[in-house]
Order: structure tokens, then C-alpha cells, then sequence
């Protein structure tokens, strides 16, 4: 019996692409290797585990192979799976690379719906997609007393990089920062420069963060503009809440009061 | 003697009355147009439109949705701002539209503005109104997110090409399926005014789509199409009569959306119906599954409804519906049937339809497999068979299959599992069955 290789990588978009670069590197066929994310807890006997180190030259090499073989979108599809929380999707995302490139179903892997590792990558990949698209949706800029647009968010994904280039692109003109609470993540974009992203502080002093004068009249004017668009022949909370379920209300200005 | 003198009022008392008013339009997406910012403003669009918030009826809000003015000319019977009506009236200005639009875009309210009006003295000048405050918002405000304007029935042509080149959807509401009903309950609106602009926005539209293959910077008109609604359950038309405008109106139109509203009494007027059940809102919600069925799946209208059966059936969708009523082209063997075949089985959508199609090529799909993809199995095992096989034993009858998808369990709720994990289905014998 051949004994299982465990590739144990960082949990991150490079820490994975270096282990597939690895994975490869070692020639032994990919049947009996696998890629883990972060230490386990209970160790496997009878198998072996190698430590990968992160490396920016192999995660580019393997980022453009996979744009270059599988495309544009199934690259994509792979980086949102990657954002998501999910233990099993440095697996995934490795036998999905090695279906396309070795297998040879190169471009067409995604669709290839009945093999359970793309079943995974598609799932979380839709999952990160979907929160990325709410949060687009509902994520709320206050503005501090510096002229700041700031907004926090909480999302369950990693997903902040994947928010920022649509403000950016939406609001050029403005100095905004998004907030990823449970990562201490911050995407601060400058106005009319580029963005970037910062792993910040746990805590902001509190006079850094007062609004604007204005602000409270236009979160009191949204407020009663969401209250009264409503048609109470039509009241239906139970709707309300299943397109914008709770854990999104917590972060919006025009739930905090009522 | 009392009298009471109009003072200045506040924004928010005007963005209240003025949003109340606006509350009756359906329509609130953004989607349709896909524009980048240009880096010099503020805004940008999204081709699948984006909802910011919901409302307590769970409607989405998308767009900055308000009445420029509630002062009226005209005197429908079904609105709440008509002439005759004693109603709180407000204007806003130019200006404050603007820049309630701006402050609540950069705070990721909205996705832009969705701006109608009363008629205020004729239809030209209340058209006038509306250009002069997009184009303000255009050109000062450097506003480029999502605008939709209504076109005033009866407004100068030229009026309503002003808007089009400033908007990315312009809305024209046609509000009652016939020329009759429309003639009882809007006597100062006609046909003829509302089919006009229509008519001349989507000449605008096929126009600039042609310009624009030409010259890449040509003005784009309405890029997002045009839309328009109808009040269901006001008047006495049939399902049927319904669908069949608005099939006409996709087809001879090219309009990109119908919306379907459910009458909501305000006025109590005594031409209109009253409705103690509340709206007619499960009637409104078969109009718009109907409505998808002829976008996205292919169906005419004359297959799902017939002048002898004009109306929708209440407890089964549209699709279903269709399926029990055609058993003869069932089941559908998932791994052969075509596209269009696959999109008429219930249970199975458009997405569920593509990635069948796409997955059948890497080999032979089971019923675990189109879990996975994401068929919804209750309602499709009936229709479809997986490799000659059906998923359980059943019938293909129509009464049988009826009873399955409708099939409530003895608290009322639907049952989750008809059928036992042996594939098999206990019931209880009756006499009459």
C-alpha cells in the first residue's frame, strides 16, 4: 500500500496555489497526495505530512497556468472557493486542477457537475458569490467627521478584495474604508488613487470614528423612506427575511432602530 | 373661519408624502444596463441590478423610488393622488431630488433614482420637470448609477427623446389590460397616448443599438429597455386577456419587462371592486411565473391558457399545470432529452436545465447527481426517468400526480417526504379512491 502524502498549506489564495505547486513538483502521481489546510488535530497514522511554505513566484506561475488552461472562469470560480471557510476546499481545489490539467477536461471541468470535488468548488464558490453579491447590495457607508465613508461588515467569507474593485470603480471620488470585523481586515481606497487592503488594529479610538452632522439625517431620512415605501396590504415579514436574512440586518443603518 | 397657509415644508416631509405615493409602481430593478464609471464622477451600473434593502412586504428597494410632485390633473379612479382626492401634496425641486439621490448613492442606499411624477398643470410641463432634474443630476451632479423615468402619457415626443438619452429605463404604464377598463377607470388617459411613446421608445432604442455598432461613443438610448405595468383584479379581464397583452407587448414591443400589480383599494371608489381577502396577491403571483414562462422557457401563451380555460389554476403553478395536462410527453429521459424539453419539466429551471446539458457529456446523470445540480426532485420525479428508470414507483396520471404536489400534511404544512426511504408510498385506503 502506498502510504497518503499530506501537504499542509496556509489558508490563503497563495498558501494553496504554492501547494499545488508542490503537489506537482513531487512527480509522484496525484492519487495518494492531498493538500489540508492549517494543522490537524488528530493526526493520521500510516501517513506522511509536509509543511508548505508560501512562495508569490509559484502562486503566480500556478495562477496564470490555471487562467491560461482552465480559463478565466473556472479561476475565478476557484478564488471565491478559496475565500469561503470551508476545511475540505484546498482538496477540492486541487483535484479540480488536476481533473482540468492532467485529466484533460481543461476548460470544461466546471461542468463536469457529477465529480464531487468540482461539486464542492462550485458550491462554495456560489456561496462566496452569493455573499459577495449581498454584500454589494447591503452594506451601509456612514460618513465621519473627516468626510470618510466607512462601512462594516461581518461577512463569512474573506471577501473584502472581491468588494472593493465595484467601490472603486462606483465611488472614485470618495475616501472609503470597508471593515471585515471578523478578520480585522480593512479595504481602504483613496481617493482617485488604487486600493489596498490593510490587517488592522483590533480596536479604532472612538473619536477617530464620530459621524458627520449630516449623517444621522440621512440614515433617519432612509429610515422612513424604507418605512413608508412599504405597502401594509402587502405586509409580508416572513419575505422580508428570507431575502435579507438577519445577519445582514445587524450591519444596516435602517434596522438599527426599529 | 380657519385657514391654513402652505408653509415650507421640511425634506423629510416631502420625501415621505412623495415616497408614499410613489409606493403603487412596481417596477424598482436596476438591472439591464452594464456601464463603467468614468472615474470623474460618481456611479456605476450593474447588468443584473443590485437590491440595497427589503421592505416590510418584502418587496426589494433598488431605487430611490419617488413622485417628483403628487399635484394632479387627471382623475383616475384607482389613484391615490387623483384630482378629486383630499391628499397631503408636495414638489420637490430639481435640486433636492439631486441631492437626495447623491447622498443616499454614496452611502450604498440605492442604486439610483426611479423618479415619476403627477401631472402638474399639462403633460409637457410635468415632462419638462422630470428632464430638466435627470439632466441636472447627469451633467452637475455627475450622477452615473441607474436612472428610471416615467414617460407621461400625452408629453411631446421630443420631450420623451430628452429622457431617453439621460435614462437607462424609461417606463410608459399601460394600467389596464383593455382599452375599456382603461376608458372607466382613467378617463383622461388614452390608448393611444400610452402605446405612442411606447412604440417611439423602442424605435429610440433599436435605433441607438444601431448607431452604437457604428460609432462607439454614440449616445445610448435607454440602454437598460423599457417596461410597463397593469393593475390585476380592478376590472373584470380574464388571466388569459391578460397574458395575451402582455405576450404582445414582449413580442411586438420588445419590451423588457411587464409588471403585474395587485389592486390595492385606496380609494373606494364605487366602480372598483371591493376586496375583503386583501389584494389579489396569489393571482398576481401566477401572472408573474406565467410571465417567466414566456421569457425564459420558451411557452406561448395559448399553450398554458385557452379562451375556455382563461384562468390560472390556483393550486398548481402554470408549469405543472401545463405538465399534468400533457402526460403524453412524459416521462423525460433526463440524459437524452433536449434543452427545450428539459426546461418544461417542473422542478427543473433554467439553471438546472444548462448544467444537465453540460454534465450529461462527462457521463450518465443519476437521480443523486441532479440533486446535486440542483433539481428539485418533489416536484420533478414524476415527469422524468434516469437511465429508463423513474425515481419511485408512481403513476402517470393526472389525478394522482395532482394530489402528490398538492399534498399538504396533517398540520397544514406541506409534507417534506411522500414517499417512505424504501421508495415506496403508505397510505391510508379509502373507499373512494
Amino acid at each position: 500500500m502506498q502510504e497518503e502524502k499530506y501537504l499542509i498549506c496556509e489558508d490563503s489564495i497563495e498558501g494553496v496555489f504554492s501547494g499545488i505547486y508542490d503537489a506537482y513538483a513531487l512527480r509522484e502521481g496525484h492519487e495518494h497526495l492531498h493538500l489540508q489546510i492549517g494543522e490537524e488535530e488528530n493526526l493520521r497514522l500510516f501517513a506522511y505530512y509536509l509543511n508548505i511554505q508560501p512562495d508569490s513566484v509559484k502562486t503566480r506561475k500556478v495562477a496564470e497556468t490555471i487562467q491560461r488552461r482552465l480559463g478565466t472562469e473556472t479561476y475565478m470560480s476557484i478564488c471565491r472557493a478559496l475565500a469561503t471557510e470551508d476545511a475540505g476546499k484546498g482538496e477540492a481545489v486541487y483535484k479540480v486542477v488536476v481533473d482540468g490539467i492532467t485529466g484533460g477536461s481543461g476548460r470544461r471541468v466546471m461542468e463536469n457537475a457529477a465529480n464531487p470535488h468540482v461539486d464542492l468548488v462550485f458550491r462554495l464558490a456560489r456561496k462566496a458569490s452569493n455573499e459577495i453579491t449581498h454584500l454589494l447590495e447591503f452594506i451601509r457607508f456612514q460618513e465621519l467627521r473627516q468626510g470618510i465613508l466607512y462601512a462594516r461588515t461581518g461577512p463569512k467569507c474573506n471577501i473584502v478584495s472581491f468588494l472593493m474593485p465595484h467601490f472603486a470603480d462606483r465611488l472614485p471620488l470618495e475616501n472609503f474604508i470597508i471593515h471585515d470585523e471578523k478578520r480585522q481586515l480593512y479595504g481602504v481606497h483613496p481617493k482617485g488613487k488604487e486600493w489596498y487592503l490593510v490587517s488592522g488594529p483590533e480596536e479604532v479610538t472612538k473619536d477617530v470614528m464620530q459621524m458627520s452632522e449630516k449623517e444621522e439625517e440621512y440614515q433617519e431620512l432612509f429610515t422612513m423612506f424604507c418605512h413608508t415605501i412599504a405597502i401594509k396590504e402587502r405586509i409580508n415579514l416572513k419575505l422580508q427575511q428570507q431575502m435579507l436574512p438577519l445577519r445582514f440586518q445587524e450591519y444596516m443603518i435602517e434596522f438599527a432602530k426599529s | 373661519m380657519e385657514f391654513r397657509i402652505q408653509t415650507e415644508m421640511s425634506i423629510m416631509d416631502k420625501l415621505n408624502i412623495l415616497a408614499d405615493a410613489a409606493k403603487y409602481d412596481v417596477s424598482c430593478s436596476s438591472s439591464g444596463s452594464a456601464r463603467r464609471g468614468d472615474g470623474k464622477g460618481i456611479g456605476n451600473t450593474v447588468k443584473a441590478g443590485l437590491c440595497h434593502s427589503f421592505a416590510a412586504d418584502g418587496r426589494c428597494i433598488s431605487l430611490l423610488k419617488i413622485l417628483f410632485t403628487n399635484e394632479c390633473i387627471f382623475d383616475c379612479k384607482y389613484c391615490m393622488n387623483r384630482r378629486s382626492n383630499d391628499v397631503p401634496r408636495a414638489s420637490f425641486t430639481p435640486d433636492e431630488v439631486c441631492e437626495l439621490t447623491m447622498e443616499f448613492y454614496r452611502r450604498n442606499y440605492i442604486e439610483g433614482l426611479f423618479l415619476s411624477s403627477g401631472i402638474l398643470y399639462s403633460p409637457d410641463y410635468t415632462m419638462e420637470l422630470i428632464c430638466q432634474t435627470v439632466y441636472k443630476l447627469r451633467t452637475v451632479y455627475r450622477f452615473q448609477g441607474y436612472v428610471h423615468v416615467k414617460a407621461i402619457p400625452g408629453a411631446d415626443p421630443a420631450l420623451v427623446r430628452k429622457a431617453g438619452f439621460l435614462a437607462d429605463r424609461i417606463s410608459v404604464n399601460l394600467e389596464l389590460a383593455t382599452a375599456e377598463s382603461l376608458k372607466k377607470l382613467a378617463p383622461n388617459k388614452h390608448r393611444k397616448n400610452i402605446l405612442g411613446p411606447m412604440k417611439q421608445i423602442q424605435n429610440g432604442i433599436i435605433q441607438s443599438r444601431n448607431e452604437v455598432v457604428l460609432y462607439d461613443h454614440a449616445p445610448r438610448f435607454c440602454e437598460a429597455g423599457q417596461s410597463t405595468q397593469m393593475i390585476v383584479g380592478a376590472t373584470p379581464e380574464s388571466d388569459y386577456q391578460i397574458m395575451a397583452v402582455a405576450e404582445s407587448l414582449y413580442q411586438k414591443f420588445s419590451l423588457k419587462r411587464v409588471y403585474y400589480s395587485a389592486f390595492v383599494n385606496v380609494n373606494q371608489d364605487k366602480d372598483l371592486p371591493a376586496l375583503p381577502g386583501g389584494p389579489p396577491l396569489l393571482r398576481e403571483h401566477r401572472l408573474y411565473q406565467a410571465d417567466w414562462l414566456l421569457r425564459f422557457y420558451d411557452f406561448t401563451v395559448d399553450e398554458l391558457l385557452t379562451q375556455d380555460r382563461p384562468n390560472f389554476n390556483m393550486m398548481i403553478d402554470p408549469k405543472a399545470d401545463w405538465a399534468v395536462r400533457h402526460l403524453e410527453l412524459f416521462p423525460v429521459e433526463i440524459n437524452r432529452a433536449d434543452y427545450h424539453l428539459l426546461l418544461r419539466i417542473p422542478g427543473i429551471g433554467v439553471k438546472s436545465a444548462k448544467r444537465i446539458v453540460s454534465a450529461r457529456r462527462f457521463g450518465a446523470l443519476t437521480f443523486e447527481d441532479l440533486k446535486k445540480i440542483g433539481v428539485v426532485l418533489k416536484r420533478a420525479l414524476y415527469f422524468i426517468t434516469c437511465g429508463g428508470r423513474m425515481m419511485y414507483p408512481t403513476k402517470i396520471e393526472e389525478n394522482y400526480i395532482v394530489r402528490n404536489l398538492t399534498y399538504q400534511g396533517p398540520d397544514g404544512r406541506k409534507e417534506k417526504r411522500l414517499f417512505a426511504a424504501d421508495g415506496m408510498r403508505y397510505e391510508q385506503m379509502s373507499l373512494f379512491s
